[in-house]
């Protein structure tokens, strides 16, 4: 087991919350993990004061340096702490009676970041730099000091275009020829990435303005379509197949308007071409981040979100293919559907006695499911035989639906659901099985399997084997990577070479287009059962 | 025997059960059954039941749809190699997604039932020019041009369904030749198939199989 979970419960005048936390987290970057906040300025050092909660009573670290000096004795003597400065050694109440309004950018839980080496560009000054993973459903982002190598804060939160479609055709179809929505599809994607780096600087770093004309380089990586509608430019290309074999040219045309739009005079603003087609530069930062290319052939990435992108390494080249695998796994198109925030269920366990119990991020109230979650509540009840390979319900959940939890309707699966879930993963599946044909590779020659992208590090592999999702290969050679997406924007920001190491990347690819393999249809509805991926029959 | 061997069909379909169907059907060859009996006795009524099924229940799961269709295809195509005298074909569609449009999957479902049902289709694949369409259409003696196509601007565009009709129109084909239509936009304004110059549309690919049968059925007899 990991490091021991305390529990934190807030009081606040919209009532009281209990979030589960490793011990030793302090007050505040606990909350940042949810969507109520503290106030703050000046990036947790304790140099501001704002973060002042009162404590209740609990097991935490004593009064530090910095709180001495910022809080006058009496509020300290009514139990008023920082909340930056306080740590959770054991469970704890707190009282919170002036909380930041809610926002909807997230600091990423530090577990999930991968640590960027390596040497340090030379930069005489405007030493800061953002790295972007520019996501159809979710958008992260780290802030770095490329001088000092140090990433000061991250975010992730939800790409505003969802509501244009939540999978990548629908939002181009919806900018096509149609100028005026798609300047507002591409204001709405520059503005969110602008307002979370604004959101760090206004409380991980304390001031905004003057830091905005210090950054020097934003990095942006993304499927086609969202690097596209980010630059207004590159979309009706992208929506006609004939386009579908070369590099499409996503390259903002108004790069100095983007600089005065962001407040950002000295940045220079960096979209990482993307592979051809559909197959985006994310894909390249999660090859960079996962370093698959450094290892022998037979390693295959599969980076899941609402446009699946996946790579196979044979040696010598890699084969790539990008297939719509559905934004079910994000957490969207499901009823219950929600990212893995607070209060989603992410893990389902088997049921010991009659009952199935589940698991929620910071063990809150479950709220809904994300897509490790709903992996989970598939395979279990496929095991206890109340869903069939057929995707049908043993018996019929009737207008509420599949309830885990009878007593709360947001734990409810529905027939679509399963529906939804069921051509997400066998579009997955074929579209892998469709790149080891092509590089003559079988099932059993996989020696590494990466999975990145939208399930994180909670997906249950041995769950993911049963329903069909993953292969039943040793579990030993499948990797979990959370955020790779964002590492590797991050090499590029870092790296001497810069965004360089995309392109020499990018000449080893060779991309397939699944809509011009003949049989991919054939394999994607021998995937819909849920039932685990035949490793042996010959691909 | 025949009740039995419907029965453990029909079990396997409803199940999406491909080999368990395949087991059943070889079982029942096994033991003197005709392959034209498995056909019509077994699998086209299979095909009715899971129509009539589809219509009461508009939850039904489309995974389920695929793979039934597929079983449904899979199963007739086997079986039509093992037919004594060469099937009666009831007509002959030419079918593909639009121009500009490579989603093939709502076209696989019509395949698979229009195959089950005896009719022949001549498959053009994905994102296919209009003049292709009408081409073929006459090369293979078509009744219907089936167009699928799932994204609006693929659905309304100038290249999809409008210039068939416009190139029907044109080479005096329009009496000889229907254009039916298919996909989400048509589902979303069900006169849109109007618009683009259809004789006809239908929900799913399912009930499309069933309206092309009836368009074929219309056009021999009038």
């Amino acid at each position: 087991m990991g490091i021991a979970q305390v529990h934190l419960t807030v009081v606040t005048p919209a009532g009281e919350q209990t979030f589960r936390v490793p011990a030793g987290t302090s007050v505040r970057d606990a909350l940042d993990l949810t969507e109520l906040r503290v106030r703050a300025a000046c990036g947790g050092s304790g140099g501001c004061g704002a973060c002042g909660v009162t404590l209740i009573g609990g097991a935490v670290t004593p009064p530090t340096t910095a709180e001495y000096m910022k809080l006058q004795p009496a509020e300290r003597a009514c139990g008023v702490r920082l909340a930056c400065q306080m740590r959770l050694q054991g469970d704890a109440l707190v009282r919170i009676d002036d909380p930041a309004p809610p926002s909807q950018w997230r600091s990423i839980p530090p577990e999930e970041l991968i640590p960027s080496p390596g040497a340090l560009p030379e930069l005489p000054q405007h030493v800061y730099g953002v790295a972007v993973d520019l996501g159809t459903t979710h958008i992260r982002l780290a802030l770095w000091n490329r001088k000092t190598g140090q990433r000061m804060a991250t975010r992730r939160g939800p790409n505003p275009q969802g509501g244009f479609g939540a999978d990548v055709l629908n939002r181009l179809s919806a900018a096509h020829g149609n100028p005026a929505r798609a300047a507002e599809l591409a204001k709405l994607a520059r503005t969110a990435i602008v307002q979370a780096v604004r959101d760090i600087l206004k409380r991980d770093v304390g001031e905004v303005t003057p830091m905005l004309k210090e950054i020097g380089e934003v990095i942006i990586v993304g499927n086609t379509a969202m690097l596209a509608l980010l630059s207004g430019h590159g979309g009706a290309a992208l929506l006609d197949p004939d386009h579908w074999a070369g590099r499409i040219d996503c390259q903002p045309t108004d790069r100095t308007a983007f600089q005065a739009q962001w407040f950002m005079p000295h940045a220079t603003i960096h979209l990482v071409d993307s592979v051809a087609g559909f197959i985006g530069s994310d894909l390249l930062a999660d090859l960079l981040a996962t370093r698959l290319t450094d290892g022998p052939a037979g390693a295959l990435l599969l980076d899941v979100g609402t446009n699946t992108e996946i790579a196979l390494w044979d040696g010598t080249r890699l084969h790539v293919t990008a297939v719509p695998g559905g934004p079910a796994f994000e957490g969207v198109g499901l009823r219950n559907g929600m990212a893995a925030e607070t209060g989603a269920i992410y893990r389902v366990c088997r049921p010991v006695s009659a009952d199935i119990s589940f698991e929620t991020v910071a063990g809150t109230p479950a709220r809904g499911f994300c897509g490790s979650g709903l992996v989970d509540a598939v395979a279990v009840l496929l095991a206890t035989g109340q869903l069939k390979p057929s995707g049908r319900f043993a018996v019929s959940p009737g207008p509420d639906g599949f309830l885990l939890d009878p007593a709360n309707l947001c734990t409810a699966l529905f027939s679509q659901d399963i529906d939804t879930f069921q051509r997400a993963k066998a579009a997955t599946a074929a579209a892998m099985v469709a790149l080891l044909e092509r590089a003559g590779l079988g099932w059993t020659d996989i020696t590494r399997l990466c999975v990145c992208g939208a399930f994180g590090h909670r997906l249950d592999v041995a769950n993911a084997q049963a329903v069909g999702l993953l292969p039943p290969l040793n579990p030993a050679c499948i990797e979990l990577f959370a955020d790779a997406s964002l590492a590797g924007a991050e090499i590029g920001l870092l790296q001497p070479a810069g965004a360089a190491v995309f392109a020499a990347l990018g000449e080893r690819v060779a991309a397939i287009n699944l809509a011009q393999v003949s049989d991919y249809d054939d394999r994607y509805i021998d995937h819909l059962r849920l039932r685990p991926i035949d490793i042996n029959r010959k691909v | 025997m025949l009740d039995r061997i419907i029965r453990d069909y029909n079990e396997a379909v409803f199940e999406t059960d491909k080999d368990a169907a395949f087991e059943v059907v070889n079982n029942a060859l096994a033991n003197g059954l005709s392959a034209e009996d498995v056909v019509f006795k077994v699998v086209i009524p299979a095909v009715e039941v899971m129509m009539s099924d589809i219509t009461r229940d508009p939850d039904a799961n489309l995974a389920q749809h695929f793979m039934t269709a597929q079983i449904a295809a899979e199963v007739t195509e086997k079986m039509l190699t093992k037919f004594v005298h060469p099937p009666e074909i009831i007509g002959r569609v030419v079918i593909g997604t639009a121009a500009g449009d490579l989603h093939s999957l709502g076209k696989r479902i019509v395949m698979g039932c229009l195959k089950a049902l005896m009719v022949e289709v001549v498959d053009l694949g994905v994102n296919v020019p209009a003049e292709k369409f009408v081409t073929e259409a006459v090369h293979y003696g078509a009744d219907v041009i089936a167009i699928s196509a799932m994204m609006v601007h693929t659905a309304t565009g100038e290249n999809g369904a409008r210039k068939v009709r416009a190139l029907l129109k044109e080479q005096g084909l329009e009496h000889q030749i229907r254009i039916v239509v298919g996909g989400a936009p048509y589902r979303f304004d069900n006169e849109l198939y109007k618009t683009v110059g259809a004789d006809g549309w239908a929900a799913d690919g399912i009930a499309a199989g069933k309206m092309i049968v009836d368009l074929i059925r219309a056009g021999k007899t009038s």
